[in-house]
């Protein structure tokens, strides 16, 4: 094949020794006393299966730069973040939304891990990771969304998969699945494109509101 | 087991002008030949546009492949422009997002249109019954067809096809003029 | 719009809409582009147009309820999002499944796995203007279409995988079957590989189009065969391996510069890999159960409920509630056709999924899109979008 001809292959192209379950394990137990002593970190006790570290909110930065900075550990690649509700959970006590941090490392498959944060329903502020990880811009979107975590520090906190007039977070626990919302016109979207020329470096000359015709006509109460 | 079953135009409000009212406003021989042609060039040559988003996109693309061939009923170029379509395919479930904007496609597609809706979840919302999607795409556009199916099977999409024709002969165009029904404007 | 770019240039910038409904976006996703000339200068992208509420819907059933909906997540390998919901359930009881259902499970992945990659190259092709390519790559779909039909009942949206095994045992004359339909997809990959493999216009096509470097694609999270182009070795089937993939002989395809050519011959030789574990997989396969006895997971045998209380409890428990995971949070995930799919189950103890999050292969290719397409054409940014294989279905779950 013709790959097979170009020597160039990167650093990445290694084949890594495959991991079991119990390489995990084991990587999880050694990693566990080491957050437990630098960041207060404690053992989730929900994961039974594999290592989730609960730290406090203002420790979440310093722990994810330390988890994918040291060499030791690398855990260069965010797999998943997500919050869940614990309003009907049997006999829960304690704040009601969890954000999870799902995290994996490119240089030993063996390593994986979360790491969960606590967010009361009277202080749902958690620190952005958009900085560390860029998919993390979208996935704190997401969570925001469906759970209303807001995340401190994120540059456009907007929905994501939901449309721009719906009102509450669907995957709350209280919000009724068969609740509609209708929509009467799609996001613009100008206003992120303006945002986007300005972080590449293009100063805007006009700011016109909208750029097609016709939503100016709806805009201003045409049709 | 999919089928397919017609539905009502709700864009007339008077309902369709047919063959009925043709003849009761006497429109003589010429006329009905003139609604038989018209109605024979119409639908065999219905050029869709596939409004694919979900799953039933998938089997639209074998239904348009080798195998069971749109083509034969004239389906034959896909026409990804609303103005020079005349069959909106909606195939996939519609959210609240998407519904504006298959109101605005439908509104600017030119006369004479049809809408096959194609799927559980376009009939319906299927079982996604749920914040987010729309019951059902007659709550935006007026359907013709309804294909049942989850997704239906290419048999499925041919069978629409062959009910849509039956009921575009049933159509009169000579009526529709008399009415001042085949005219009509949509600002948006 | 006018703008002053960073040399002090002035530019009057067009801005356009590409999608949601466009024919080249696989659905319905939209980027909305500011353009001088033809030169995309910046881009932003919104999905949630098939946003269907999964999580939500999984709440109200059981767990083996959610498997139709899992059907319908990447819409074009169904069985493989089946098989990976059942592994991340499984994998919560720690239930061992028998060998029958394993290296069906491995097979049926690897057709499905080929399926994808065809209709993703086909559409990839017809999206760049070779219609032939896109006849000769799909084809072959059909013939597997026709297996999925006789051991599942849908050509489409099989849900054949159940927790603890499989919907049924395989039809007889299924053997015969699969090996006609890999020496037909085997057939018509390659036929369509010389199509396009030294094909001045394809190269020059895609050659350089939508680049990504490693260090890139590990930042926004990338997985599957678009990371593989990059250059990363990273495969699920390899460095974790389940379902006995260790003990298959098979390659990892990996491409050098990242860009769109490199992400759709990687495509082609990938399905030729799958092929391979097929053949594997066929000759592996022993008559035995497909179902593991777990009393946990399956309803015992009807007759033990006559004279056995156990049984008896078993059967009403489990029609009553449906299975019941230990409470508690996991992820698991498998390689699937565009990436890690993953699935962070979080079970109460009760029959019903307290929560049920879909890690989505998709998500982390198109957030990265805007930036990939930046710099390039229009038509250039079809042909990357088509490249990395965005199904809708996922990405908005």
């Amino acid at each position: 094949m013709s790959h097979d001809q170009i020597q160039n292959l990167g650093p990445w192209a290694e084949a890594a020794v495959p991991a079991s379950l119990s390489d995990r394990k084991e990587a999880q137990n050694r990693l566990f006393p080491i957050l437990a002593e630098k960041f207060g970190a404690t053992l989730d006790p929900l994961d039974r299966w594999g290592l989730t570290a609960v730290v406090a909110k203002e420790r979440l930065r310093e722990t994810i730069f330390f988890l994918r900075d040291d060499p030791q550990w690398s855990f260069e690649v965010l797999v998943d973040i997500t919050a869940v509700d614990y309003l009907q959970w049997p006999g829960h006590e304690g704040a009601r939304f969890a954000v999870v941090y799902n995290l994996r490392s490119q240089s030993h498959v063996a390593h994986r891990m979360r790491v969960k944060v606590w967010a009361d329903e009277e202080d749902l502020d958690v620190p952005s990771i958009h900085d560390i990880w860029k998919i993390a811009n979208w996935q704190e979107r997401e969570t925001w969304d469906q759970y209303g975590i807001r995340f401190v520090g994120h540059p456009n906190l907007k929905r994501l998969l939901n449309h721009h007039e719906f009102v509450g977070h669907p995957l709350r626990k209280d919000y009724p699945a068969q609740r509609r919302q209708k929509l009467s016109m799609n996001d613009p979207m100008v206003d992120q494109l303006e945002a986007r020329l300005r972080t590449l470096g293009y100063q805007l000359l006009d700011s016109v509101p909208e750029s097609s015709p016709m939503v100016e006509d709806v805009l201003k109460g045409g049709r | 087991m999919t089928t397919a079953t017609q539905g009502q135009t709700g864009s007339q409000a008077q309902g369709p002008a047919t063959h009925q009212d043709a003849h009761a406003g006497n429109s003589g021989f010429l006329a009905t030949n003139i609604d038989a042609l018209i109605n024979w060039g119409r639908s065999n040559s219905l050029w869709p546009y596939p409004y694919a988003t979900a799953c039933c996109g998938i089997e639209f693309m074998s239904a348009a492949s080798s195998r069971f061939d749109l083509a034969r009923f004239a389906s034959e170029f896909f026409r990804f422009t609303p103005r020079s379509a005349d069959l909106l395919l909606v195939m996939g479930t519609i959210t609240y997002k998407q519904a504006p904007i298959l109101r605005r496609i439908w509104e600017q597609m030119a006369e004479p249109k049809w809408v096959i809706a194609v799927g559980a979840c376009a009939c319906s919302g299927g079982f996604y019954d749920c914040y987010c999607t729309v019951p059902g795409i007659d709550e935006i556009v007026p359907v013709d067809v309804y294909i049942a199916g989850c997704p239906p099977r290419p048999e499925g999409y041919m069978e629409a096809l062959m009910l849509l024709q039956e009921k575009i002969k049933d159509e009169s165009y000579m009526e529709q003029r008399r009415q001042g029904l085949h005219q009509k404007v949509y600002i948006g | 719009m006018k703008v002053l770019s960073p040399d002090g240039e002035k530019l009057d910038l067009f801005t356009v809409n590409i999608g949601p409904s466009h024919p080249a976006t696989h659905g319905a996703l939209r980027s909305f582009v500011a353009l001088d000339g033809e030169e995309i200068i910046a881009s932003v992208g919104e999905i949630g147009y098939l946003h269907r509420g999964f999580e939500k819907m999984v709440e109200r059933g059981t767990f083996n309820q959610v498997l139709p909906y899992t059907d319908r997540l990447n819409y074009c390998s169904a069985i493989m999002n089946n098989v990976g919901f059942c592994k991340a359930a499984e994998s919560m009881f720690e239930a061992e499944i028998p060998e029958r259902a394993t290296t069906l499970r491995v097979l049926l992945c690897e057709l499905t796995r080929v399926i994808d990659h065809l209709v993703c190259v086909a559409a990839a092709m017809n999206d760049c203007g070779a219609q032939t390519a896109y006849f000769y790559f799909y084809n072959p779909r059909e013939v597997v279409y026709a297996i999925w039909e006789k051991l599942s009942g849908a050509r489409l949206t099989n849900s054949f995988s159940r927790i603890g095994g499989l919907y049924r045992d395989t039809y007889e004359g299924f053997e015969d079957d699969v090996k006609n339909a890999i020496a037909e997809c085997e057939h018509g990959l390659l036929e369509g590989l010389s199509m396009i493999e030294h094909n001045r216009i394809f190269i020059d096509r895609t050659r350089d189009v939508g680049k990504i470097s490693a260090e890139q694609a590990l930042t926004w999270g990338w997985t599957g065969p678009c990371l593989r182009a990059s250059g990363v070795n990273r495969d699920l089937r390899k460095d974790e391996p389940y379902f006995g993939y260790e003990t298959y002989d098979f390659e990892t395809v990996i491409g050098t510069t990242g860009d769109t050519y490199d992400r759709l011959i990687c495509r082609v030789y990938e399905s030729l890999e799958s092929l391979k574990i097929c053949r594997q997989a066929l000759a592996r396969l022993k008559p035995g159960p497909v179902n593991s006895d777990d009393p946990r997971l399956r309803l015992p045998p009807h007759e033990a409920t006559y004279h056995d209380m156990e049984a008896l409890i078993a059967n009403f428990k489990l029609v009553y509630e449906g299975i019941r995971p230990p409470a508690g949070e996991h992820f698991d995930s498998i390689e699937a056709v565009n990436g890690e799919l993953g699935f962070f189950i979080v079970s109460d103890g009760s029959g019903k999924p307290y929560k049920i999050k879909v890690r989505p292969p998709c998500l982390t290719q198109y957030a990265a899109f805007h930036e990939v397409i930046e710099g390039g054409m229009i038509s250039d940014a079809i042909i990357s979008l088509s490249s990395i294989n965005i199904i809708a279905g996922e990405l908005d779950r």
